[in-house]
């Protein structure tokens, strides 16, 4: 059964929704799904933005089917190749023999990698600044590269406003039957998998994203909708978004507030954590969330990790080292460029400790712009109550350098 | 070719040797014993020309040749160890520089005198953070116009304080490095020039090694050497011919050595024949014979080539080398074959062992000289990376971030303004420790250096210990070798590290060692009467003034009454440090991500560390993904 809506005059959404994957690019948990989205455009040629993924494709055709009718699809506006949208080209070039492609060099060179057959075809390569006329539509295009793959793209159609985003403005989360931001309650059912969605997949490529929103601004006045590749379609209140993304892309916190993260073999660097965290809230800091990186996915660590002002990481020693799922969260905040935070360290150990001057030798050495606050919690095996007063002086710091 | 000295050599070593034999060996051990210098016996070298050998007469010299002078050296470390060394710094290093790079004006007014010897010479390089490596000098020299104003301080001088001219080495452009250094004729006396410790060395007793401090010394325009800049080279353009000296002092003592253990191996008997006919005996000492004839046909052939203007450098440093390399295991032959009789006191073999290993360290380490031996059979290394030679940098100070809040003036006032600093930062003197608690588990300790004074000054350094609360500790030199306090008090890397909040550092210039024991000090206040010492760079608080004067005012202020018993300890918090700054903007790739930091260049292309984005060559490509320049943007 096709199931499509319409955006606006002429522009239909044609993706499809997806519950059955657990892994987004078999890393990222997605317990609430996602969408993958493309959309039609019925012009006096007819023009797809994008496809889906494989497992999507026989949905994207029911709706393409739906909508065409007895047209034939004249164009293929490819504006990001990753296979979650890219993987369908194939099977639209054998429907639609005539069908013309619209891409960037580098996103022709990945379709010919991935082996897409697309020689034979009408191939326009496009790049900054390029239009593109349809009948009554007339689009320009927007390079986007390394967001966050290096082909990307955005294409504008002045028509009717239409911002064709590909992975920028994305989110996590199927939409089911919503299409627009207005149809959900972002700021509190989508905000957070967005943040996560953006801070794990695009997160490292925060100055092209900065770099983005400064092309997007000389436009912003004209967008009516922006049109990602997952999640909602934006028609309202884009200043919100712009704000949140541009928070992200330049590292900077959206709440002053801390973050406990702790690895915890039988439970005693935890109790610190939540004596910490019992502390802060004393002090009249309640924005605090503790995790476990043990039992939760890096990928909501790093995303709380992008949210707070302030990390602690308190974790065991192990065989001499940092507790490997720690290391493992250190690693991915590293890869992910995340800077401008405060830190501070809870360090255990039961004979040699030794976590706290690794915790902090990575983060003055590997990643950037970060401040480790000098008043470190150290305790052999478990914390004593005669370290209360250090408990506090910790909690004391991290205040302090909250006001700062 | 007979690789033989002339006749006049044979000569003047026949009457070296006589003078040494005769005026130095008899008191050899004494000077040893008592660190003593041998003032008569420098005098009346003097008096015999010997002062300034390889000089031209018109300058005061002897007119001899380099070969001439390596025979004097040796020859009186053949005797005397410090004696050759005291010779080999006056001429090599005090006297040369300037009669290679002096005008005029300078060498008739410093290098006669010099080269007559009737003043002596020394030569300042060495600092704490500048020891083979030239460019991490920190002695400065401003330019104030018609004089320039040295401050800072060199350790480890030959000849000082008994010298009266000394070759110093300043920086005067900052931050380029080794081409911002220059060369000063500093003299003795001068107002703000004095002198440190005196080192209570291993070996080489007779020689007198000390430490040099500039606090704002007046030096005359006239008496830069060379032109600004030029520092660098002339100090290695001396240490290439100082090393000839070097090896001739290390070929004198071993050679000393051996021609002792010859004559003690035909007298001592034992199985019923001397020991030098025992073939374990026999094969050491022609060994040693061999060892020395090698060292000084390297010693002598560098010394003509140098005379002869031939080039040097390499040959003098494989002398130096191989010479000081032999002499440690002559001596230690020697020494062998002495057996039990050579480890006693008084016996020229200890002596001699011990005076021997300083040749493979001073004047550049023996691994300094492969290093020079090596870059004249190698060349240039292909790519530089780090080294303080080539990349300027900013030590942070040993200590971290500190105040460094200096009160001057009158003492009175500045002991109330550190009183009320202290108690600002929320030290409480009504509560106290007993001054014998361990030093690591130690709130407060108030500490004593060497510029505490006689043993009685001790009565202040207890009396403000119980007014500020604190713990007793010292510096080493006050355990070590005053023996004021016992050795488990002094704080130090070596010694007892100090992690608690409040350190009074009385009397204490701050060697790095020291320093580096109360790093993790929450407060660092100093008080000591020379303002450069580098305590003060260390330092929250400090009051430049005399212990004598300022300790008992601030005991006064600490409040002299009964303290309470101090609670469990809070640890203060210290500032964070800073971060380094980065030298330029990083790029990151557009067609991968790759980013480009500066600090690191890009090695498999050949750019070296510290190239900025904007200097690399435009057909630079990215070496992930091979995207041209323009692909970059900045990060």
């Amino acid at each position: 059964m096709y199931c499509v809506r319409e955006v606006t005059k002429d522009l239909y959404w044609v993706g499809a929704n997806d519950h059955r994957t657990t892994l987004f690019e078999n890393i990222h948990p997605i317990p609430r799904g996602v969408s993958y989205n493309a959309y039609l455009l019925l012009d006096e040629q007819s023009v797809l933005f994008d496809t889906v993924d494989w497992s999507a494709c026989r949905q994207l055709l029911e709706n393409l089917e739906h909508l065409l009718g007895e047209r034939a699809l004249d164009c293929l506006v490819i504006n990001h190749m990753e296979p979650d949208h890219g993987a369908s080209i194939e099977e639209l070039l054998r429907r639609y023999p005539n069908l013309k492609l619209i891409a960037t060099e580098k996103a022709f060179m990945l379709m010919r990698q991935f082996g897409f057959h697309v020689d034979g075809h009408e191939l326009v390569e496009v790049k900054e600044g390029d239009t593109c006329t349809f009948g009554g539509h007339t689009v320009t295009f927007i390079a986007a590269p390394m967001v966050h793959w290096p082909e990307a793209m955005l294409t504008f159609d002045r028509a009717n406003g239409a911002l064709f985003s590909a992975d920028a403005f994305g989110s996590f989360i199927a939409l089911d039957g919503k299409l627009f931001n207005d149809e959900v309650a972002f700021d509190r059912d989508w905000l957070d998998e967005a943040r996560r969605y953006f801070t794990n997949i695009v997160g490292k490529y925060g100055p092209h994203v900065q770099k983005l929103l400064g092309k997007a601004a000389g436009i912003l006045d004209q967008i009516k909708f922006v049109c990602p590749l997952h999640g909602p379609v934006w028609r309202s209140d884009l200043g919100y978004l712009i704000d949140k993304y541009d928070k992200w892309s330049r590292y900077a916190p959206e709440e002053q507030g801390v973050m406990i993260a702790y690895a915890s073999m039988y439970g005693n660097t935890e109790a610190a954590a939540q004596a910490l965290a019992a502390r802060l809230c004393e002090k009249g800091c309640t924005k605090v969330a503790v995790y476990d990186v043990s039992n939760t996915h890096v990928s909501y660590l790093i995303s709380e990790a992008f949210k707070y002002s302030h990390i602690v990481l308190a974790s065991v020693t192990y065989n001499l080292g940092i507790y490997p799922v720690m290391h493992n969260f250190l690693a991915d905040m590293k890869a992910l460029n995340l800077q401008n935070r405060t830190f501070a360290l809870v360090e255990n150990g039961s004979w040699a400790c030794k976590s706290g001057d690794l915790m902090q030798k990575f983060i003055d050495e590997e990643m950037k712009n970060m401040t480790v606050l000098n008043e470190r919690l150290s305790m052999a095996s478990s914390l004593h109550a005669d370290k209360a007063v250090e408990l506090d002086t910790l909690a004391d710091a991290i205040m302090d350098s909250m006001r700062t | 070719m007979l690789f033989q000295t002339t006749q006049d050599h044979e000569a003047l070593r026949a009457k070296l040797r006589a003078f040494a034999e005769r005026e130095i060996k008899p008191v050899a051990f004494t000077l040893d014993q008592g660190n003593q210098f041998p003032d008569e016996a420098v005098k009346k070298l003097g008096e015999m020309g010997l002062m300034g050998i390889p000089y031209p007469a018109e300058y005061g010299g002897a007119g001899l040749d380099m070969l001439s002078y390596a025979i004097a050296v040796e020859e009186l470390a053949r005797v005397d160890a410090g004696a050759g060394v005291i010779l080999s710094a006056h001429v090599s290093l005090g006297s040369w520089p300037i009669f290679a790079y002096g005008t005029q004006e300078q060498k008739r007014k410093y290098l006669v005198p010099l080269a007559r010897g009737e003043k002596i010479g020394a030569f300042g390089l060495t600092e704490p953070n500048a020891g083979s490596d030239a460019g991490g000098t920190e002695t400065t020299a401003v330019d104030r116009g018609d004089h320039y104003v040295l401050n800072g301080g060199k350790i480890f001088i030959t000849n000082a304080p008994k010298a009266d001219t000394y070759v110093v080495f300043a920086v005067t452009t900052p931050d380029i490095g080794t081409r911002g250094i220059s060369a000063f004729i500093v003299e003795k006396g001068w107002k703000g020039f004095e002198f440190g410790d005196h080192y209570d060395k291993m070996g080489i007793r007779s020689s007198t090694t000390a430490e040099l401090i500039f606090n704002d010394v007046k030096v005359p325009k006239e008496n830069l050497l060379g032109r600004e800049g030029d520092g660098f080279k002339i100090a290695m353009a001396t240490l290439d011919g100082g090393r000839i000296g070097i090896a001739a002092q290390a070929l004198g003592i071993a050679q000393g050595a051996y021609e002792s253990a010859v004559e003690y191996a035909k007298e001592r008997v034992q199985f019923g024949k001397p020991i030098g006919f025992q073939q374990a005996i026999s094969f050491k000492l022609a060994d040693m014979a061999t060892k020395l004839r090698c060292a000084r046909l390297l010693v002598y052939s560098a010394a003509d080539l140098k005379e002869r203007h031939e080039p040097y450098g390499m040959e003098s440093a494989m002398a130096k080398q191989y010479a000081s390399d032999i002499a440690l295991e002559v001596t230690n032959d020697a020494l062998q074959i002495y057996g039990g009789t050579g480890y006693l006191k008084g016996m020229d073999v200890e002596r001699m062992y011990r005076d021997a290993k300083i040749t493979t360290i001073y004047e550049g380490t023996n691994e300094i000289q492969r290093v020079v031996i090596a870059s004249h059979i190698l060349g240039k290394a292909p790519k530089s990376e780090g080294g303080s030679s080539s990349r300027p940098k900013k030590p942070a100070p040993v200590t971290g971030v500190r105040k460094k809040i200096l009160f001057k003036g009158d003492a009175q006032e500045s002991v109330d303004a550190l009183v009320q600093a202290l108690k600002k930062d929320g030290y409480d003197f009504t509560v106290g420790i007993p001054a014998d608690t361990p030093i690591p588990q130690a709130e407060r300790v108030v500490s004593a250096g060497k510029g505490i004074g006689p043993q009685k000054n001790m009565k202040l350094i207890e009396a403000l210990a119980h007014a500020a609360g604190a713990a007793i500790g010292s510096s080493r030199p006050v355990a070590e070798t005053l023996k004021y306090v016992s050795l488990d008090r002094y704080v130090g890397m070596s010694g007892q590290k100090f992690t608690g909040n409040l350190y009074i550092a009385c009397g204490i210039s701050g060697a790095t060692q020291h320093l580096k024991g109360i790093k993790d000090a929450s407060t660092i206040v100093a008080i000591n009467k020379n303002g450069n010492a580098p305590i003060f760079k260390n330092c929250d608080y400090g009051i430049v003034g005399d212990v004598n004067e300022v300790l008992p005012l601030l005991a006064e202020a600490l409040g002299t009454g009964k303290k309470q018993s101090a609670p469990p300890m809070v640890k203060m918090k210290r500032p964070q440090p800073p971060r380094a700054e980065p030298i330029g903007p990083r790029y990151i790739c557009g067609g991968c991500g790759y980013e480009y930091i500066p600090e690191l260049g890009d090695e498999d292309a050949e750019i070296a560390p510290g190239t900025l984005f904007e200097k690399l060559p435009e057909d630079w490509v990215c070496p992930e993904c091979a995207e041209g320049k323009h692909q970059f943007i900045r990060a």
